[in-house]
């Protein structure tokens, strides 16, 4: 048993691709959309504290002047903002240029609206995919060619922001999750097209995070997404030092908490991992997990069934 | 030590047997209405003979109206069967819901429309991206939406289903897949939303999961495809229209979540189970008892392409 363990290590160690990789923050250009407020905001700060000269691009001026401010204050760092909405792909390539050669891209902008298909205005749902998905393309695209002819061949890295809504789709999701599972489609063919020039795609999968934007979709949130999800959530700036630590590392998949870490390992699918020992976790304990996946699908759906049984009697 | 497994697995298939969620369902075709997008050509049109001959009535939405029409004709000639034909675009939500209030009550929905380019991000136009999402993302969200609520509403109770042609690129990306596979791994999530949302209305999801396929599609793409997608892409076998077509109405029928196509889609399937539903115990079983090794196969194919994408490239350098 034991010699079977060394033996998967072994192997693991000499074919886990791509091959690890360390990447630097520290006196480098760390570029974050949706960095004004929120998850954004708080990898901004944990960035600037570790050394990196950051730009934060958002829509609202008014916002970006706050963060600026309040990064000032903590850091005594001046951050460059960038105020373009990220379906516009011609301001944020100019946005891009402005802010020069970018080593750490963080595609962290997003918005959400949880609500039943049935119920949800596709406006709505047009918003999410525009913003979350086509928006994160525009973003890759303005800041690829830059990177990819960067002078300093110092490993670089594209960070998206998906979810764990992105690891398994929840009722009152469908159009938030639609989003977020394709950022996962979008990173592992992106890390196929980058490897050759040292650019490493890492793909963060936060829980709940108490941010003004859950504020906001709390107040719509269908009362079976409520029970379902339950009512915590992590803080901003522990979301913010793990993405940070994940970048650093060149995880491919980050997920930020316990049930995150074993939702990680129940979705490995064919994604890349590159740290052998986490492959061998993910070999030996995805039967364990599938098995817990299946006992979450039944309590999931029996949480639904009886919420309509209760609504009937009522 | 060999006894463990004996005693275990027989124990862990009753238990599988009792926990798996949704329950199985039966969803017949024959004299109900079947309406296939994207049903002119290629899998969708696969999809409607093969509904037709099983004694299903068959609505077929696509762009073109001569090629819904040649579709009608040689669904006629094959199998003496008359479909109904809708001329529309699924990026228009009006135009769609339109044809849906005029093709009736739907039993089984197939939202198969797609389109696909492969290319570099780095090379490919933001005009592509955003087509593939809009036609393959977007687009099966205005088609679902026009179709729910008369699905909801449906006076003959039985089991209804909203099926969605994803593809094994939605599975795993790969190199140029990145618009398409981001359109085709986003169907899961709104799958796998969706199921929940409308389990209590007996109406049930399956997403199907098709490799490299024979189509009009397929020869379009070929002709522009990265020359190491293919490299890549050659893993997987390719197959005809029909043969998918088949899989994925017995999919359909039996109600399966996700509907693998050929033998390395079925060992994706696996490997890929993640946290989706499972109806089938003995699937179940067969997911928990393989998986490990098949996310282990799935390390070599990543040191296989990767190793294959570092070559390619020492190649490319020395011209």
């Amino acid at each position: 048993m034991v010699l079977f363990a060394l033996l998967l290590l072994l192997l693991l160690y000499f074919i886990v691709r791509p091959r690890p990789v360390t990447i630097p923050i520290k006196n480098r250009h760390v570029f974050i959309t949706g960095g004004s407020i929120g998850i954004g905001l708080a990898i901004a700060k944990q960035a600037a504290s570790e050394g990196a000269r950051i730009s934060l691009l958002a829509r609202s001026l008014d916002k970006l002047e706050e963060a600026k401010q309040s990064i000032r204050q903590a850091y005594q760092v001046d951050v460059a903002i960038f105020a373009a909405d990220v379906r516009d792909y011609d301001t944020v390539q100019s946005a891009i240029k402005e802010a020069g050669p970018i080593d750490v891209l963080v595609v962290n902008h997003g918005v959400y609206a949880i609500q039943e298909l049935e119920n949800q205005g596709l406006d709505v749902v047009k918003f999410m995919i525009d913003v979350n998905l086509t928006g994160s393309f525009n973003v890759i695209k303005a800041a690829l060619p830059l990177m990819k002819d960067r002078k300093d061949k110092e490993p670089a890295s594209i960070a998206l922001m998906s979810s764990m809504a992105g690891q398994v789709g929840i009722y009152g999701f469908a159009a938030y999750s639609a989003t977020k599972f394709g950022l996962r489609g979008l990173a592992e063919s992106l890390q196929q097209e980058v490897i050759e020039d040292n650019i490493h795609v890492s793909i963060i999968f936060p829980p709940v995070t108490e941010t003004p934007g859950i504020v906001e979709a709390r107040k719509n949130m269908p009362e079976l997404t409520k029970i379902i999800v339950g009512s915590g959530g992590m803080k901003a700036e522990e979301i913010g030092k793990i993405t940070v630590n994940g970048i650093k590392s060149g995880s491919f998949g980050i997920p930020c908490n316990f049930l995150g870490q074993t939702f990680a390992i129940a979705t490995a699918g064919v994604s890349p991992q590159r740290s052998f020992l986490m492959a061998s976790l993910e070999v030996v304990f995805a039967g364990l997990s599938r098995f817990g996946g299946l006992l979450f699908q039944w309590n999931l759906y029996g949480t639904i069934e009886q919420w309509h049984a209760q609504k009937k009697q009522a | 030590m060999l006894l463990f497994p004996v005693i275990l697995f027989p124990f862990l298939l009753l238990l599988l047997y009792f926990i798996v969620r949704p329950r199985p369902v039966n969803i017949p075709i024959k004299n109900r209405h079947v309406f296939i997008t994207g049903g002119s050509s290629g899998i969708g049109l696969a999809l409607a003979h093969q509904a037709a001959s099983q004694g299903a009535r068959v609505s077929l939405l696509a762009r073109s109206l001569s090629k819904l029409e040649e579709a009608k004709q040689s669904i006629r000639l094959s199998s003496g069967v008359d479909v109904s034909i809708f001329a529309a675009d699924v990026r228009d939500h009006d135009a769609v819901q339109k044809a849906i209030n005029d093709a009736g009550p739907i039993d089984v929905l197939v939202v198969n429309q797609g389109v696909f380019v492969p290319q570099e991000l780095e090379k490919q136009g933001l005009d592509e991206v955003k087509f593939m999402i809009d036609v393959n993302l977007m687009g099966s969200f205005n088609v679902i939406k026009a179709v729910l609520p008369l699905m909801k509403e449906r006076k003959d109770r039985g089991p209804t289903s909203i099926a969605l042609m994803s593809s094994q690129a939605g599975q795993v990306g790969v190199y140029g897949y990145t618009a398409y596979s981001a359109s085709k791994f986003g169907l899961r999530g709104l799958a796998e939303a969706l199921q929940q949302e409308v389990i209590a209305d007996n109406i049930h999801v399956s997403l199907i999961f098709p490799p490299d396929t024979d189509t009009p599609g397929f020869e379009q793409e070929s002709k522009v495809r990265p020359e190491l997608t293919t490299i890549l892409a050659g893993s997987s076998g390719s197959m005809k229209a029909d043969e998918v077509a088949k899989k994925a109405l017995d999919g359909i029928k039996s109600g399966s979540f996700i509907v693998p196509c050929n033998f390395e889609g079925q060992m994706l399937a696996i490997a890929t189970a993640g946290l989706s539903p499972q109806r089938s115990f003995l699937m179940a079983f067969i997911e928990v008892a393989f998986i490990g090794i098949f996310r282990l196969v799935a390390l070599f194919f990543q040191w296989n392409w990767y190793g294959s994408i570092e070559q390619w490239h020492a190649k490319k350098k020395e011209k």
